[in-house]
């Protein structure tokens, strides 16, 4: 499939921004964030509409809640607002939790290999200050099994990584303090990142070992068990957009473009599983095995088998840590050490910006912050700049091939994606 | 890169000096004397610090003194001076003396005047200590309003310079701008400017809907969060005249007439109507006795407070919609092509406000990214070469310049057309300041 489908960039919005306090909305957002990717890419609305009277470009949304936050549904018929070049232009938008904006690339990827489109628009949104943190925890709460898990709960989803902290430690017989300072270097690193990335939420705050360190108290308060406000992703109000073309259209704009056709770079492998969804069945389920979340394994294989790679060809990753604990359990899905060794990839470097196996040098969701539906796109095209070599002051030298984790739920879907040359 | 381990903060009870001292003791992790009138004081202000930037691990480094006990041991330890005494030459050359005796060759001192003659206040130390003397301008709150201007004068060391502005941008996150040592530097001279100005226009208008109409007409849609003279009653009218009169008094630019304090702003400051901070000033809030909460506003001709009135101007609701539709080109379409009085002042403000942001460059900057990041980051509003884009351009804006008789600065005759003039834009999204 490394062959088939080819990413041309894209751009992403500021997630520092609160657009309800600039009186804007999800509709400005994308447009925005559109009209600022094609200028990026360099394709032009008259393109799409060329594209479009053969039925070759298509539009995928990612977007998790835009029905409780905005009010609205129907986003996929919504860029027709942005711009009137997509009338008529295919588009429809997809759901997966956090994992919305990995299921619009997915079902993207997928038409452009079936060779439908030429170009795929993948665009992922999520307004999310429109309420106060209680009432959006409540509404992420659907993202669990909401009867089982959420209902009547406040903060729910840091309770239930905050379970994932504690089977971890359990489960791997970790002395709690190496644990819990592993978990605070994780925070470390992501915040330190998102200091050189221009988009990010986080770049302006304060945050350092001590800090994550001192648990507890008002000014880092326990949300989740184990686990405290800088253990936390922080939700925020953001937009990305990747563009995906077929090799046909790739090597037409890299004509057009002046761009070599080699330096585009392709899927090359994917994968997508979706584990029992309450947090209580997954721990059953994963009793004996030596990988406390085997399904969120299972993909990152899954996606090393079909771009025939190894963990040892991957200089780049982006995942999902929605909270220290995610981050902590990817490192050895990704193969980076063995299940139950974590603790020691992150204490002597390996994750670390200038590290072996650097993940999140964008700053991951803890942060470049967290718009849910957006998350997705926003790694992926993060890939993309890392290894064409366009990442700027977060650019991880010679970055050749990329691997993204994004989750939804307590890992309950599960997309990984690689990207390379 | 120079390293900074000790900081002595004098003032350290201040909102400034508090805020000022939490982001370094956080931020750059320094050692911190905290020094005020009395060691009381100096406590509250570490209590202070600590909730500004909301972390408990600074506080062990933070140590608390008094002028009077302990300046001079605080100062010979220190690698940084960072004082912010009150906005006096009073107040402030005493103490410089002191600490210009105390000091080691080397250590940085700097104040957060923001409009005092730095050059006048190096005059307390030798050749070493004016080498080393800086305004640092940090702006209120410090943790949140990450501006930072870097004043120098004729007896600093660019290498000084240069080494403690990268301090100020990469440990302390800082929006470093550099500026000249003339009267209110960059943000001040630009924001109070078109406060002051506004503030005439609101007495002229009064029969019109004085200071609420004016700022309607400069609401959010002109690229700010609050209206100029809401802003002037958020600082203090005081402050505000404090600012004004100095500018008027210490430059003769072709804004020079807009810096005369307003009549009515010297009556109310007068009564002790000083503004939010004393209950009144060009507004003031009521909470009546269910609760309810009622605005009102100051009226120039009657002295009186009348209720603070709506207003249903199609343009600016016109333009309101585009922005809420992030259509920030079309929005300024609408304000280019209006009718009406209250479109002319809006023109006439916008012209006035690129026209002397980008004059300065030169004098007060040497570069408009300077204005540009002082407007954009100190004071929440577009900066002027981005405000220059979204009208269309070099050759649309001077169009406007000149139907509003407003001077056309030579950097805007002289740039290119078709070439985005806003140089900012990786750093600070200027869509994010308009308001829809």
């Amino acid at each position: 499939m490394s062959e088939k489908v080819f990413v041309l960039g894209g751009e992403q919005t500021d997630f520092q921004r609160n657009w309800t306090k600039e009186g804007k909305t999800f509709m400005s957002m994308m447009r925005e964030v559109l009209d600022d990717a094609l200028e990026k890419v360099g394709i032009s609305y008259d393109e799409i509409k060329r594209l479009n009277k053969e039925n070759k470009v298509a539009v995928f949304v990612g977007n998790f809640d835009a029905e409780q936050y905005a009010n609205q549904g129907h986003l996929g018929a919504f860029l027709t607002e942005v711009n009137p070049a997509l009338f008529g232009v295919p588009g429809a938008r997809y759901e997966a939790a956090c994992a919305s904006g990995s299921v619009a690339l997915d079902a993207a990827i997928t038409h452009i290999r079936a060779e439908d489109y030429d170009l795929a628009i993948v665009l992922g949104v999520e307004v999310m200050k429109t309420v106060s943190s209680s009432v959006g925890g409540d509404f992420l709460g659907t993202a669990a099994y909401y009867e089982k898990e959420a209902k009547g709960v406040q903060f729910p989803f840091p309770k239930l990584f905050g379970k994932l902290a504690d089977v971890i430690l359990e489960r791997y017989e970790l002395k709690e303090e190496r644990f819990m300072d592993a978990l605070a270097e994780i925070s470390r690193i992501n915040y330190a990142n998102a200091k050189r990335n221009p988009k990010a939420q986080t770049r302006t705050w304060f945050m350092n070992k001590e800090h994550a360190m001192a648990r507890g108290g008002d000014n880092n308060m326990a949300v989740g068990g184990r686990l405290c406000i800088t253990d936390c992703s922080q939700v925020t109000d953001g937009a990305a957009v990747t563009l995906l073309a077929s090799k046909g259209y790739a090597k037409e704009y890299a004509k057009k473009t002046g761009r070599k056709f080699d330096d585009i770079p392709r899927i090359k492998g994917w994968g997508h599983r979706v584990a029992p969804i309450t947090f209580e069945a997954k721990k059953l389920e994963s009793v004996g095995d030596k990988y406390i979340l085997p399904w969120t394994r299972q993909t990152v294989k899954d996606a090393y088998k079909r771009a025939d790679l190894d963990v040892k060809n991957i200089d780049v990753f982006e995942t999902h840590d929605c909270f220290t604990s995610s981050e902590y359990a990817a490192i050895s899905a990704f193969g980076i050490s063995e299940p139950g060794k974590e603790h020691i990839a992150i204490e002597d470097g390996t994750i670390d910006f200038g590290g072996k196996k650097p993940i999140n040098p964008s700053g991951g969701l803890i942060g470049v912050g967290h718009p849910v539906g957006a998350s997705g796109v926003r790694m992926m095209l993060d890939l993309y700049k890392q290894v064409t070599n366009t990442a700027g002051d977060y650019q991880v030298k010679g970055a050749k091939n990329g691997l993204m984790l994004n989750i939804g739920g307590s890992a309950t879907t599960n997309f990984v994606f690689i990207l390379g040359k | 890169m120079r390293e900074i381990k000790t900081v002595t903060i004098l003032g350290a009870n201040g909102a400034m000096g508090s805020g000022s001292a939490g982001v370094i003791a956080a931020f750059g992790g320094a050692k911190v004397y905290m020094l005020a009138r009395d060691v009381e004081k100096a406590k509250q202000g570490i209590e202070a610090a600590v909730a500004s930037v909301k972390t408990d691990t600074i506080r062990a480094r933070m140590i608390p003194g008094s002028y009077d006990a302990d300046l001079e041991k605080a100062v010979a330890e220190s690698d940084w001076v960072f004082e912010l005494v009150a906005e006096s030459y009073e107040v402030k050359e005493p103490i410089n003396i002191r600490i210009a005796k105390a000091r080691r060759p080397g250590t940085i001192v700097s104040t957060v005047s923001s409009g005092l003659s730095i050059g006048r206040l190096a005059k307390a130390y030798d050749e070493d200590g004016q080498k080393h003397y800086y305004g640092t301008h940090f702006f209120n709150p410090p943790y949140k309003m990450i501006l930072c201007e870097l004043v120098t004068h004729s007896g600093n060391d660019k290498k000084v310079t240069q080494a403690l502005g990268e301090y100020l941008d990469k440990v302390l996150g800082r929006a470093v701008v550099y500026t000249n040592d003339t009267p209110a530097f960059a943000g001040n001279r630009i924001g109070f400017q078109l406060m002051n100005e506004v503030a005439h226009f609101a007495e002229k208008y009064a029969d019109k809907g004085g200071i609420a109409l004016l700022d309607e007409i400069m609401s959010g849609y002109t690229g700010r969060a609050m209206g100029p003279l809401a802003t002037a009653d958020f600082v203090g009218l005081d402050v505000h005249k404090a600012i004004v009169d100095n500018i008027y008094e210490n430059t003769k630019d072709e804004a020079h007439e807009t810096f005369k304090l307003p009549g009515y702003f010297q009556k109310l400051i007068d009564a002790g109507k000083l503004g939010m901070k004393s209950g009144g000033g060009l507004t003031k809030v009521v909470k009546h006795a269910d609760g309810k909460r009622e605005k009102f506003v100051y009226n120039i001709k009657t002295g009186e407070y009348d209720p603070y009135p709506k207003f249903d101007i199609p343009f600016i609701k016109e333009a309101r919609q585009k922005i809420k539709e992030s259509n920030y080109k079309a929005a300024m379409d609408v304000v280019k092509t209006a009718s009406g009085f209250e479109a002319d002042i809006a023109r006439y403000f916008i012209s006035r406000y690129i026209s002397y942001s980008l004059s300065l460059v030169g004098e007060v900057v040497d570069t408009k990214e300077n204005t540009d990041g002082a407007m954009g980051f100190g004071f929440n509003w577009v900066p002027a070469s981005a405000f220059v884009d979204f009208l269309g351009g070099p050759k649309e804006t001077i169009k406007l310049m000149e139907a509003s008789k407003i001077p056309v600065p030579k950097l805007l005759k002289d740039a290119k057309e078709g070439k985005k003039f806003y140089e900012l834009g990786e750093k600070l999204d200027a869509r994010s300041l308009f308001k829809g």
